[in-house]
């Protein structure tokens, strides 16, 4: 699973690299977003009801992000 | 030439009759009003009237107010001076950090959750008794978003039937009356366009609260503030007229701009719940920091809640608790002075800052 590190970066650099990512890969599939950002984990949320793609965290600072079905 | 910037801060001058009085205010109420000359007692006449214009607007009597220095601490004195060794503090996710910062300092507090339109979850005062109190905000600074205090204080009560309820009215000031239940309250003069630097907290006659510092007099709080500034607040609260239409017009066209031209973008707070005065907008992948630097280089200024912008680098607890983006927030205030000319000025200035931007 492709895994993306986004340690040390802050608001929205993770959210952004998260998005580029997504981008290449196919509907259904999962990745991996490494971030430390206290930001990040609302953001995210907040992206995913914003772009219809599903993300959880998985452990701290990590989180799988799953992309929808008509990206 | 310098450009001139519109201010859409949360800040304003000001008022002109405030300032006008200001100078005159000094020269005639440096006295200290409990020393017994002549100049102290025309300065002790100064403070009373002031008192009473302050209190006859904000719906209170005069010996209900407390002036104090700061706004914050305003807080603390209306908190602390109310709660015994056994009491729970409620408070909501949304409240300002120093109200927060109250709470947690006490073995019991209950943190109320809000939707994601910023109203306070009524649900969680099981368990709340008589001597408990309710910290409770009338609109949110950062969003605007205007609780229901009668909804929420009734199921306080409902649980703690001689519960307290203190008020933050700080973003509220005169725009609304206070509901019929409050024992405290806390005013910022700036609400009003009066000076900073003056809070004023109201404790309702006859509640159980007593000055929480150490004291050896009567005094309720310290009487270090400065008389002027009372006396400049007490016009701006008289010269302060309600435009609340106009700039709720204001706010909708700039809300309803924003929606329909620039893509993915949270707004807090549904505008027919909120302060008609504040805006609250995250654009996704943008920079909260970038952005306020790109619409002051575009002659705007404007207030960010932005993680990215604030020392602790956390992200905003307003925006958080709301499940609300976090980054790429502005806050707008729309001022008496605004104009339509302005909205849409400034609705293409954030198109093109947000646009260059995002390409980054």
């Amino acid at each position: 699973m492709r895994e993306i590190d986004c340690t040390g970066k802050r608001c929205p650099v993770p959210i952004i690299e998260a998005a580029k990512a997504i981008k290449e890969i196919k509907s259904g599939e999962t990745l991996v977003l490494i971030s430390n950002d206290p930001a990040t984990k609302v953001d995210l949320s907040a992206w995913s009801r914003m772009t219809g793609n599903d993300s959880h965290q998985i452990g701290e600072n990590r989180f799988s992000i799953t992309k929808k079905a008509t990206n | 030439m310098a450009q001139t910037l519109k201010n859409f801060l949360a800040e304003a001058p000001l008022s002109p009759a405030a300032r006008d009085v200001l100078l005159d205010a000094f020269d005639q109420g440096w006295h200290d009003p409990q020393k017994l000359t002549q100049g102290a007692s025309k300065a002790r006449i100064l403070q009373q009237n002031s008192l009473e214009s302050i209190a006859s607007r904000l719906g209170v009597h005069p010996t209900e107010l407390e002036i104090v220095g700061e706004p914050a601490l305003g807080h603390f004195f209306a908190i602390q001076g109310f709660i015994e060794p056994t009491s729970t503090i409620f408070y909501s996710t949304v409240d300002k950090k120093e109200i927060q910062a109250i709470a947690r300092a006490r073995q019991s507090a209950v943190e109320l959750s809000v939707n994601s339109l910023g109203q306070i979850n009524p649900d969680g005062f099981h368990g709340a008794k008589h001597d408990d109190l309710l910290a409770l905000q009338g609109a949110n600074a950062e969003t605007g978003v205007v609780q229901n205090l009668n909804e929420v204080t009734e199921r306080f009560l409902s649980h703690a039937q001689r519960g307290l309820v203190c008020l933050d009215f700080t973003a509220v000031g005169c725009q609304q009356p206070l509901p019929e239940k409050w024992d405290g309250a806390v005013f910022d003069s700036r609400s009003w366009r009066g000076p900073q630097g003056l809070g004023i907290v109201a404790i309702k006659s006859g509640s159980r609260w007593r000055n929480p510092l150490p004291h050896i007099n009567s005094v309720k709080t310290p009487q270090s503030f400065s008389l002027p500034l009372l006396i400049s607040s007490a016009v701006a609260l008289e010269s302060w007229v309600s435009d609340d239409e106009r700039i709720r017009q204001l706010s909708r066209r700039l809300r309803d701009g924003i929606r329909s031209r620039i893509s993915d973008c949270d707004i807090a707070g549904d505008l027919e719940g909120s302060l008609p005065h504040v805006n609250s907008f995250s654009f996704l992948y943008v920079e909260g920091e970038e952005l306020l630097r790109s619409l002051e280089k575009r002659g705007f200024l404007v207030d960010s809640g932005s993680a990215c912008t604030a020392e602790d680098l956390q992200p905003s607890h307003v925006l958080a608790a709301m499940g609300l983006l976090t980054h790429g927030n502005v806050r707008i205030t729309i001022h008496a002075e605004t104009t339509e000319t302005d909205i849409d000025e400034l609705i293409g200035a954030l198109i093109q800052s947000v646009e260059e931007l995002r390409k980054l």
